[in-house]
């Protein structure tokens, strides 16, 4: 695979960009100064403070009392907390599959048989997934709920005589997670579709492959950077998620974020939600640290 | 040659099932608004009427009024902020720029809910900054502009330097070159980028309902307040307004591009 021809790399443009213009120290701060600062003050700073907050004790009323403890990270990892930790990683894990499987027949179809309509396709799925989150959620809530339109549609049909108790189980919520994560994993893998060199399929066809095989040895391991970055911006949020188990779960699934949610509005306990935010951040960078490590700078252009 | 036809036609099925997912729950929230039925969930007869019981609602009028404040100056200030931020990723070689490459991709992908109580808590106990439009505008630029550096990135990428070159062997500074030759020729891409970071302000729930405090209702907010009471012809107004904002965005940005490449 190493020997493949990559897209030249972005460093190599600045470089030749600097041979001939010439840089002052001060110019560099200038223009990237305002952003580092931003990312400085209000994401690490914020964290750490965070990350503070997670190692003192919390008073009865939701005040904060600093004295050191490890108790927090206890019952994160706890019986009290711990299950709703590892089931929202699984949950997580499920929503990424079901979202590669349904996604990549997708994104393969409209990229390579999409023909005079692509455009279209892809401007029908990029308006969900830019329209409001809350709004798309509200939307599906309306459809699957108990006296909403698939119900109204099944009974009428007599295919159901009672309605569907959708809305509240784990299969309400996951449904929810499918529905606002799809179209982020559909449009990177259908970027590097599109980017890949067809004469390399080419040549594998013309020395006999199969087309399954072609698929699985030359298309698949080329799309990889699509794969990981589809699964980074599907998976991460979804881990972290809150807004879907609150309206689709109710108070009976709850997912990491609903625990971060509830330990910091009202009177909450503070330390307890920064512990728990913790060990998602750092589960999360960790995997989005691999999943650039493997994936590559690809996989990061492939994001946007 | 048969098994081929077979695969083509199962995943034509997949694609059709799953555009139908993706937009009937939309396309129903759209046609109820226009329906006369009281709770907004049935089709009875066309009407209006509920769009002028939105612009009558005062709740509603406020909320409005408030996203779009934020949603314009989130705009100017993440557009600003992203196209020098993608000018110096893209023209300059310094130390820490793959941390800071990727440091800018984590207001993107984090959980909401990490970022929102994070700042909550900077912005009550150390910064003392009160809740309402400084807060929530700080945390719209937080989350933006690092949207905008990427898209602007992706121009730049696609651009034609030689014009800058020229500027700058014909002795411009590189700040004079920036302001007179490559912020004009970029104009397109920037608006292109502007146009995009507006629904994606205007559209925010999580983060701002955290760093929002009592009383600064948003309109996503207000959606959220009456979510309790089920479907309502209001709310199915208010979505279709989300999204006719977010697709007039999105044209609009598509017309800056075409502009773009004319050029």
């Amino acid at each position: 695979m190493t020997n493949l021809p990559n897209e030249p790399d972005q460093s190599d443009v600045v470089n030749t960009n600097n041979e001939t213009n010439k840089i002052f120290p001060f110019e560099i701060p200038l223009f990237i100064g305002p952003m580092t600062i931003i990312i400085a003050v209000f994401v690490f700073a914020p964290l750490l403070i965070i990350l503070g907050i997670s190692f003192i004790k919390s008073g009865i009323y939701g005040d904060l009392i600093f004295t050191f403890t490890l108790d927090n990270y206890k019952a994160a990892l706890g019986s009290k907390y711990g299950p709703v930790f590892y089931r929202s990683i699984l949950m997580a894990a499920q929503t990424n599959i079901i979202c590669i499987l349904i996604g990549y027949p997708i994104a393969y179809n409209i990229a390579r048989f999409g023909g005079k309509w692509k455009n279209m396709l892809l401007f029908l799925i990029i308006i969900p997934s830019w329209s409001s989150y809350l709004i798309r959620l509200y939307a599906l809530k309306t459809l699957i709920g108990r006296k909403g339109l698939l119900n109204t549609f099944l009974i009428n049909m007599d295919i159901i005589s009672q309605p569907l108790e959708i809305l509240y189980t784990q299969t309400a919520v996951m449904i929810g997670l499918i529905y606002a994560w799809l179209p982020f994993m559909v449009l990177p893998i259908y970027a590097s579709i599109e980017g890949l060199d067809q004469s390399l399929l080419e040549a594998s066809a013309d020395l006999g492959s199969r087309p399954f095989k072609r698929f699985l040895r030359v298309t698949l391991p080329l799309t990889k950077g699509g794969l990981l970055a589809g699964s980074i911006l599907c998976f991460i949020p979804t881990v972290g998620e809150w807004l879907v188990p609150q309206i689709f779960g109710g108070s009976k699934v709850m997912m990491a974020g609903s625990l971060v949610a509830q330990k910091f509005m009202g009177v909450g306990n503070m330390p307890q939600g920064a512990s728990l935010a913790i060990m998602l951040a750092t589960t999360l960078i960790l995997i989005l640290y691999l999943a650039i490590k493997f994936g590559g700078k690809d996989a990061m252009e492939k994001m946007i | 040659m048969n098994w081929e036809k077979m695969v083509t036609k199962l995943l034509n099925t997949v694609i059709g099932i799953f555009y139908i997912f993706l937009w009937t729950p939309l396309i129903i929230v759209i046609v109820f608004s226009f329906s006369t039925h009281k709770y907004g969930s049935k089709w009875e007869g066309f009407t209006t009427k509920w769009y002028g019981k939105l612009i009558a609602n005062e709740a509603v009028q406020d909320a409005l009024i408030r996203s779009l404040i934020i949603a314009v100056i989130t705009m100017i200030a993440a557009t600003i902020i992203g196209t020098i931020t993608a000018y110096g990723l893209y023209k300059f070689q310094f130390k820490g720029k793959p941390f800071l490459r990727t440091s800018i991709l984590l207001p993107l992908v984090f959980p909401s809910v990490i970022t929102g109580a994070a700042l909550l808590v900077f912005f009550t106990r150390i910064l003392h900054i009160p809740l309402g439009y400084p807060s929530i505008i700080i945390a719209h630029i937080v989350f933006c502009s690092p949207l905008a550096v990427f898209i602007i990135l992706g121009r730049m990428q696609r651009m034609d330097w030689t014009l800058e070159e020229a500027s700058m062997d014909l002795g411009a500074t590189r700040f004079k070159t920036f302001k007179r030759v490559t912020l004009p020729v970029l104009l397109p891409g920037i608006m292109a980028s502007a146009m995009l970071i507006f629904p994606w302000s205007f559209d925010d729930f999580v983060i701002t309902y955290f760093v929002a405090g009592v009383g600064s209702t948003t309109l996503p907010i207000y959606v959220y307040s009456q979510l309790r009471f089920g479907t309502s012809p209001i709310l199915n107004t208010i979505a279709t307004l989300f999204v006719v904002v977010t697709i007039i965005g999105f044209f609009a940005s598509h017309f800056f591009q075409k502009l773009d490449i004319r050029k």
